[in-house]
């Protein structure tokens, strides 16, 4: 894997509602932590505003999109609860600091992806491309 | 539900693998149609944000704050990419969804209100006035 990264890295948190099983004591104390995170990793520079996601939505699947469902984005431990967008250059800063989240402790996952430089479909195109013109010569 | 959002909503682009078996002419027209939709959306003002995912990255999770690997490359799940929109209702979000060039190939688009609020924060408020009730 490339290690390096201009465009950043994306953290998706995926998690269900376990937030709903805390004391209001822990939830507040939590919440804390998160809040002095944030606001460290903002003042070093190294992320963006990240947001929450709202657990409902649909998914539009089908030719022209004819297929409208609805999540589950509450109850399963897969869905995408939100995201934080991180400008540092290594997957190893990303993961080291997404291994820093506070909500992390309470189970879940931050899956840690690098932003693509160019659209994977472009890339795609120029392969094929470069394919055909093997094969011709 | 409640449909209307001031905060806007993120598409997230579900599928990792669809495009592999695209004939080279296929794979660049979708690209140069899903190019045209995101500057027009972006014109449009309804687009504000919209980034392709490499598929390669890593998991941590847990208490023990484990490191492992994808899959991103095969999962049909995977998210391959995202766009953040500018619109004020889940039913434009849809229909801008629904214009989505990778729809014929199987990709799905996950529509998704964003959050006014950490919903920890939410969640706090609601446990106050349960209490006070």
């Amino acid at each position: 894997m490339n290690t390096q990264n201009q465009n950043g890295y994306m953290l998706l948190y995926r998690t269900d509602e376990w937030y709903n099983r805390l004391s209001r004591e822990e939830l507040q104390k939590l919440m804390d932590q998160n809040k002095a995170w944030i606001e460290r990793l903002t003042a070093q520079g190294k992320a963006k505003p990240g947001r929450a996601l709202e657990r409902r939505g649909a998914i539009v699947s089908g030719k022209n999109g004819r297929f409208i469902t609805d999540g589950p984005f509450a109850e399963s431990k897969e869905a995408i609860g939100g995201y934080l967008v991180l400008d540092v250059e290594t997957i190893d800063e990303a993961i080291a600091i997404a291994q820093s989240s506070p909500g992390l402790a309470y189970g879940g996952s931050i899956e840690v992806r690098p932003v693509a430089e160019e659209c994977p479909l472009d890339v795609r195109a120029r392969e094929l491309a470069r394919e055909e013109q093997l094969a011709m010569a | 539900m409640n449909t209307q959002n001031q905060n806007g909503y993120m598409l997230l682009f579900r599928g990792n693998d669809w495009y592999k078996s695209l004939s080279p002419e296929e794979t660049q027209k979708v690209t140069d149609q899903w190019m045209a939709w995101f500057r027009r959306l972006t014109d449009q003002g309804k687009a504000v944000a919209g980034n392709p995912l490499e598929r390669e990255g890593k998991i941590v999770s847990g208490k023990n704050r484990v490191v492992s690997d994808g899959p991103f490359a095969e999962s049909k799940e995977a998210i391959g990419g995202y766009f953040l929109l500018d619109v004020a209702s889940l039913d434009e979000a849809v229909a801008i969804a629904q214009e989505c060039p990778g729809l014929p190939y199987g990709i799905r688009v996950e529509v998704r209100p964003v959050a006014a609020e950490c919903p920890m924060a939410s969640e706090l408020k609601r446990e106050a006035e349960v209490a006070t009730a």
